[in-house]
């Protein structure tokens, strides 16, 4: 019986020493996170701007890591006994070995090639600081991910749809090639010079890398926009870019990762090129198409019942089928993180407008929330990296070809796409804006997500050092320099986007109307049916909105439209707040002529009734007041509107 | 990778870091010499086969990836189709089922299908024997052929059940590690549940309350404990059992049945505004329970006596265990009150209320932090959590800015519903899909018995005590309530869950599961006939309670010759209760939030320097209301008049500041309902806080 007990004993004890470590590591986690609110409210308070809240827990991490890499004692070699079992030939998933008759099942977690097993040899904590990288594509960046659908501002983000469009996918490629093409001429040089074997670092491998560093993440400028209210064009140009840029850029990264040639894998290969593109489509529309279809059924489901009596259980549905999009597109092979992307714009394009007033505050805070936690504990994990990642690989010849590559390819996707933008584009994008452009080419949370993903291979971990590298120096740097950007390339500041609005439809749709837009159209025409077929069908479909559904259908599907309309759709108010989203798009202002229930364009936004104007504005306004850091804002802006009022 | 490098290092010795004095092992699976020298011989054959085998890896954990999310899938669909199904419910007042009952109901059914509808998988792992190694590694590297794999530990297995580990690969996906419920679904509900402890009647019966929680789970455990004990030795005669069933683990099983989880009942209360002194009773034992029966079950597996029968009865293994319990339940407790006081202090002495966002990371922060910081230091996180979500509340609570605090209770009841809701849909599943269940029916019924009569040997007797002592005496039809909401729920779940090695610890998993479904559906179910039954006062307002309540007691008692009797039979047991308002109004409060009576005026001369630096400079601008606010809490415990009667700043006793109280300014409006949304939201978040809510953020957009 003494002999039974002793060992599960033993293995007890194990297991709780094991939990214990997670405990210390999660704690280390929480005790930066605490730190950098502490120090981001003092800057806050004093209103510095150079150091965002993501350099600072940066600079935590840094530190951090610094003490766990030089204060802790490497621990001494023990047991390297070596046992001979030859029974295996392969890895299964599972592995189930008897140790003096008790059996113990380990499970498959990773490959480790053998270059980089003797510096595993680190402290015991350098180890247990190491997440999973996995964690972050499934854990971390998915609540980033949505918060940035579900906040893009929708007037504008639509208004601008072409441009930014344009931007996050011809941009996204133009940007990874050349990336690429300098890197590889880079590589090349390092192979004549002798700091690379020739055949470690291929194409396909610069092109990897391209493609992960094309995922800008402009968090700090975006929030510096936002706390100084920059022009409303700009901000969405450089935020939608954003957003989308790093759905294109993790799809790419898995299209070059999978292009495979048969004969000799450096070649080019036309059929496994083609294989690599039809890939990036298929994954691309599967994830769209499976991220929209959740955000779909939300807004139907919120539509349909009453549930907006209970805010606690929307809430819960809400954040459940936003996380359903993304285990759904896991599951089926697609990428979740771009599921979960589209979901999130198709939930604040759609069900949003179905919640009930707590829940819309409910979920915004929610996601606020998720996101700057998961935000600040990535940022904090690349600065504790740079130092207790075991693998890093520092060549300054081939950091030095990257800080270079990233510039010039930021210049070659701004300016040359900003030029063709501008022949079509009504509101043309000056050159201070193209400069503020290219100038917000940080690299953050994606790209070093995507560069950690596989620290395998040599050139892997060379990138991996590389992107830690040009994500602190565009952060710290660019980040800090972006209020001094501002005043030196003279961008409005201070612009409030609900002012805006009021004076630029009258005068624009005056005016501009007629010549413009059809310079306009051809490039317009997709966008233009879109917004009609959104306006008169998806709408009054999936929300309480938009036109009856009774007018907007053919006579003879009468009943099923009967059925999708909500009664309230019938009323008058409903429709305003409509408009709101896409009166500004001058071209509407035609298809809203043939429609047989609006009358009331512009004009009558101006003449809102009492009951309509307290409600939507305000709503509007939190809707736009949340992006970046919390509501704060709101409570500044106050102030003024209050002394003038007094 | 490259077969050159492979014959360079070989299969040499790995090292490998890991926890401390673990340093590994190097397990060295294999083929590592005969592979190396292949490999180095015919270099482009082997490269071709190991690129095969790798893709063939990659392969598997992608699939491996893909039935995780599956599985995870499944979980959130299985929550959605109940919040859909719980709406419908609630929309047509139907009240016999709960949403837990619905999550098992679900999760039963999801179970069956996964059980009986997919096809098993025959398992392709066998066992190595590795009989030189003596010890088990956490991690092992293992060489096949030149390259090498990492694998983790993920647990034991007891070797009867060897071959049915892998019967079917999605049952065991959709089976978690028991850890998952301790580290990462319980906390928030805990939490949660501390966090929304009605303040003023959980504090004006603490006494019974805490008397219900120790004493009462003791006794309950006790006496489940020797009933178990009998049902056991009745099936070892009629050779029902087939393996060891010793005491301890009778009274284990005892323990973790003790934890009661009546959320719903609760839900049911608080839709029905059942009487809030029977709500009080009833949530703050339950969830004080809780915490006892984690430490007690911690305290029960940890006696191991010294001799050599192990489960002969030994005092100082005995009084070891008490001590451990002591120990741990303190540790845990002045862990969670320490986070909580500290928060406290940061939330007052910066100015983060202006950045709401920043306050409720802050808080969620150092609230996880207590259950890390006490699990690192070998207490129990569950416990200290609870502790820090009372304290949070009681102080920090009063600092946050208003944002915040709708915010944070937001916050914690999305997390509190989903975690809740799904452990019961796991429980569900589990049924069916757990693969080492032992129903034993003669046990089972035992058990049923045995938990009705440990819970009337819990209720009546202590309430008899408690009635010779308490003023506001425990109706009898309070107890046949109390006594009738002895459900069982989520931890009583996750604590048999935990460990479910051996025989007999199975034989009590599957019994809580059972006891469990029976609890919630039948006795949850009954609760309104009951409540309609024991003639219990419902549509009680709380807020309008204690006015009337007071008012009368006041006038009865202040004054007529009870009230000296009354207090004197009191007198021992509240003393120590006194005290400690006193020092809570007195010091804690100034000190840690902005509300209270200056500091400067409570402490002694000497240290006003220090007083001045600690009291923040609201107090001294509306003393007045503040005390309001903190009166609020205490002023209903009669015996404390006579400490503000000592205290220089309350010169106007309790019957004027009730006149103050109603006549609350337009200002201390928001204040008021901040704290209404406090105490209302404690089940499921009802439309009428929805409306509050609404209106504590808007006036902001309002003035625009």
């Amino acid at each position: 019986m003494r002999m039974e007990a002793q060992p599960r004993f033993l293995s007890e004890k194990d297991g709780y020493h094991f939990q214990h470590q997670g405990a210390v590591e999660l704690l280390v986690f929480n005790f930066l996170l605490i730190l950098t609110i502490l120090t981001i409210w003092l800057f806050k308070n004093h209103r510095f701007r150079f150091l965002h809240e993501t350099g600072g827990a940066m600079v935590y991490g840094l530190i951090m890591g610094l003490i766990i890499r030089y204060a802790t004692a490497p621990a001494d070699i023990e047991s390297g006994t070596v046992y001979d079992c030859g029974k295996l030939n392969f890895s299964p998933s599972t592995l189930l070995i008897n140790i003096t008759d008790q059996v113990y099942e380990y499970k498959y977690k990773r490959e480790i090639s053998q270059h980089n097993i003797s510096p595993h040899q680190g402290s015991a904590i350098l180890e247990k600081m190491t997440f999973d990288p996995e964690i972050f594509f499934n854990v971390l960046l998915p609540p980033i991910i949505f918060h940035a659908g579900y906040s893009l501002k929708k007037r504008h983000f639509f208004q601008n749809l072409g441009s930014i469009l344009t931007y996050a996918f011809l941009g996204t490629a133009i940007s990874c090639i050349v990336i690429g093409l300098i890197m590889y001429g880079f590589v090349k040089a390092m192979v004549y010079a002798g700091q690379l074997k020739n055949g470690d670092f291929h194409f396909t491998d610069c092109l990897f890398f391209g493609s992960l560093m094309s995922a800008t993440d402009p968090v700090t400028v975006l929030a510096i926009f936002h706390e100084l209210h920059v022009d409303p064009d700009l901000y969405t140009l450089l935020f939608g870019e954003s957003v989308l840029n790093d759905a294109v850029a993790i799809v790419l990264t898995y299209s070059i990762s999978i292009y495979s040639p048969k004969e000799n894998p450096n070649t080019f290969d036309a059929a496994a090129f083609f294989q690599s593109v039809g890939n990036f489509l298929g994954i691309f529309a599967g994830s769209f198409a499976m991220g929209s279809a959740y955000a779909v059924v939300t807004a139907l489901l919120t539509k349909f019942t009453k549930l907006c009596e209970f805010p606690m259980l929307e809430t819960g549905l809400f954040f459940l089928l936003s996380w359903s999009a993304f285990l759904s597109a896991e599951a089926a092979g697609l990428t979740g993180i771009v599921a979960v992307l589209f979901c999130g714009v198709t939930q604040a394009h759609y069900t949003y407008n179905n919640l009930s007033l707590d829940s819309k505050i409910r979920t915004k805070q929610l996601f606020e929330f998720m996101n700057f936690l998961a935000e600040n504990v990535i940022f904090c994990y690349m600065g504790l990296a740079l130092f207790t990642f075991q693998n890093h690989i520092f060549n300054a010849l081939f950091i030095l070809g990257a800080f270079l590559a990233i510039f010039v390819a930021r210049a070659f996707n701004i300016y040359p796409l900003s030029f063709l933008l501008n022949l079509g584009r009504k509101q043309k994008i000056p050159w201070n804006f193209q400069h503020m452009m290219m100038f917000s080419g940080l690299r953050g949370a994606i790209a070093f997500a995507l560069a950690i993903r596989n620290t395998e291979s040599q050139p892997k971990q060379m990138m991996f050092t590389t992107t830690l590298l040009l994500v602190f120096f565009t952060v710290w740097v660019f980040g800090g320099g972006t209020t001094p950007m501002l005043t030196w390339l003279q961008i409005r500041v201070g612009v409030d986007p609900d002012e805006e609005l009021k004076e630029e439809p009258d005068s624009h749709q005056a005016t501009s109307n007629v010549d413009k837009s059809r310079t306009k159209t051809e490039s317009a025409w997709l966008f233009r049916i879109w917004y009609g077929f959104d306006h008169k069908y998806l709408k009054p479909i999936l929300t309480h909105s938009g036109p009856p559904l009774t007018a907007t259908l053919p006579e003879w599907c009468g009943p099923i439209s009967r059925l999708l309309t909500s009664p309230q759709a019938y009323g008058e108010k409903l429709k305003e707040d409509d408009i709101e989203c896409i009166v500004h798009q001058d071209e509407l202002a035609m298809t809203y002529q043939e429609q047989a229930t609006s009358p009331c364009s512009p004009p009558a936004r101006l003449g809102l009734d009492q009951k309509a104007s307290p409600q939507t504005p305000s709503k509007e306004n939190i809707y736009e007041g949340d992006l970046g850091l919390g509501g704060y804002e709101l409570k500044l802006e106050q102030t003024p509107g209050q002394a003038q009022l007094n | 990778m490259e077969p050159g490098d492979a014959a360079r290092l070989g299969p040499g010795r790995v090292t490998r870091a890991l926890p401390p004095r673990m340093w590994l092992l190097l397990l060295l699976v294999g083929w590592g010499l005969s592979a190396g020298a292949l490999a180095s011989s015919s270099g482009a054959a082997a490269a071709d086969s190991s690129a095969m085998e790798e893709l063939a890896t990659e392969k598997e954990a992608e699939e491996s990836h893909r039935q995780d999310s599956v599985s995870l899938l499944t979980f959130i669909l299985l929550l959605t189709l109940t919040i859909l199904t719980i709406w419908l419910f609630k929309h047509r007042r139907v009240r016999f089922l709960h949403e837990t009952g619905l999550a098992m109901i679900y999760g039963l059914i999801v179970g069956v299908i996964l059980r009986y509808g997919t096809p098993a998988t025959s398992g392709h792992d066998k066992a190595l024997s590795c009989t030189q190694e003596d010890r088990v590694f956490s991690t092992l590297l293992v060489n096949v052929s030149g390259k090498f794999f990492e694998y983790t530990l993920k647990g034991e297995i007891s070797p009867g059940k060897l071959n049915s580990v892998e019967q079917n690969d999605m049952l065991r996906k959709v089976t978690f590690d028991p850890e998952v419920f301790f580290n990462i679904l319980l906390p928030p509900i805990i939490f949660h549940a501390g966090y929304s402890l009605k303040k003023r009647h959980f504090f004006r019966n603490l006494g019974s309350i805490l008397a219900y929680a120790f004493l009462g789970t003791a006794v309950s455990c006790f006496i489940i404990g020797n009933l178990m004990y009998g049902v056991v030795k009745l099936m070892k005669i009629v050779g029902q059992l087939s393996d060891k069933f010793y005491y301890t683990d009778c009274l284990f099983f005892g323990a973790i049945i003790s934890a009661t989880d009546p959320v719903t009942v609760l839900a049911i209360f608080n839709e029905l505004h059942a009487d809030v002194d029977l709500y009080a009773l009833l949530f703050g034992e339950s969830v004080l329970n809780d915490a006892v029966a984690i430490v007690l079950s911690s305290s029960i597996v940890a006696y191991q006596p010294a001799g050599l029968n192990t489960h002969a009865f030994d005092a100082a293994a005995f009084f070891k265990s008490v001590g451990i319990f002591l120990g741990i339940f303190s540790g845990s407790f002045t862990m969670g009150a320490v986070t909580g006081v500290v928060t406290a202090l940061i939330s007052k002495f910066t100015k983060l209320h202006c950045f709401p966002l920043l306050e409720t990371a802050l808080f969620f922060l150092m609230s996880w932090s207590t259950f890390l910081l006490a699990e690192a230091c070998g207490f129990t996180g569950v416990v200290a959590v609870l502790f820090c979500g009372i304290t949070q509340a009681h102080y920090t609570y009063n600092n946050l800015s208003v944002e915040s605090r709708s915010r944070t209770k937001q916050l914690f009841e999305v997390l509190h519903f989903l975690a809740e809701n799904f452990i019961f849909s796991y429980m569900g599943l589990a049924l069916f899909t757990f693969q080492k269940h032992v129903f034993s029916p003669v046990f089972i019924i035992g058990a049923f018995v045995a938990i009705f009569l440990g819970r009337a040997a819990h209720i009546y007797p202590l309430s008899f005590f408690l009635n010779l002592g308490r003023r506001h005496k425990i109706g009898w039809n309070f107890q046949h309530m109390m006594m009738f909401s002895g459900l069982r729920g989520a931890m009583a779940f996750a604590l048999a869950i935990r460990d479910t090695a051996s025989y007999a610890r199975q034989m009590m998993f599957t019994t809580t599961l059972l006891i469990v479904f029976f609890t919630v559906w039948i006795i949850g179910g009954g609760t309104t006939p009951m409540l309609s039954w024991l003639n219990i006062r419902v549509g009680v307002d709380p807020d309008q309670d204690p006015p009337p309540n007071n008012d009368s007691f006041q006038v009865l008692q202040g004054d007529g010759p009870e009230s000296a009797g009354g207090n004197r039979t009191k007198q021992e047991s509240a003393w120590l209760f006194r005290l400690w308002y006193s020092f809570d109004h007195n010091y804690l409060k100034p000190i840690l939030t902005h509300s209270g009576p200056p500091l400067t005026t409570t402490l002694p001369a000497w240290c006003g320097l220090l007083a001045r630096c600690l009291t923040s400079p609201q107090v001294y601008d509306n003393q007045e209301p503040l005390r309001e606010e903190d009166s609020d809490f205490i002023l209903t415990e009669g015996d404390l008049t006579l400490t503000y009667g000592d205290s220089t700043m309350t010169a106007n006793g309790s019957s004027s500041s009730h006149v103050a109280s109603l006549s609350l300014e337009g200002s201390r409006r928001t204040k008021s309902s901040s704290e209404e949304v406090l105490e209302h939201d404690l089940g499921m978040g009802d439309p009428k806080v929805s409306n509050r809510g609404t209106r504590l953020v808007f006036p902001l957009e309002d003035n625009a």
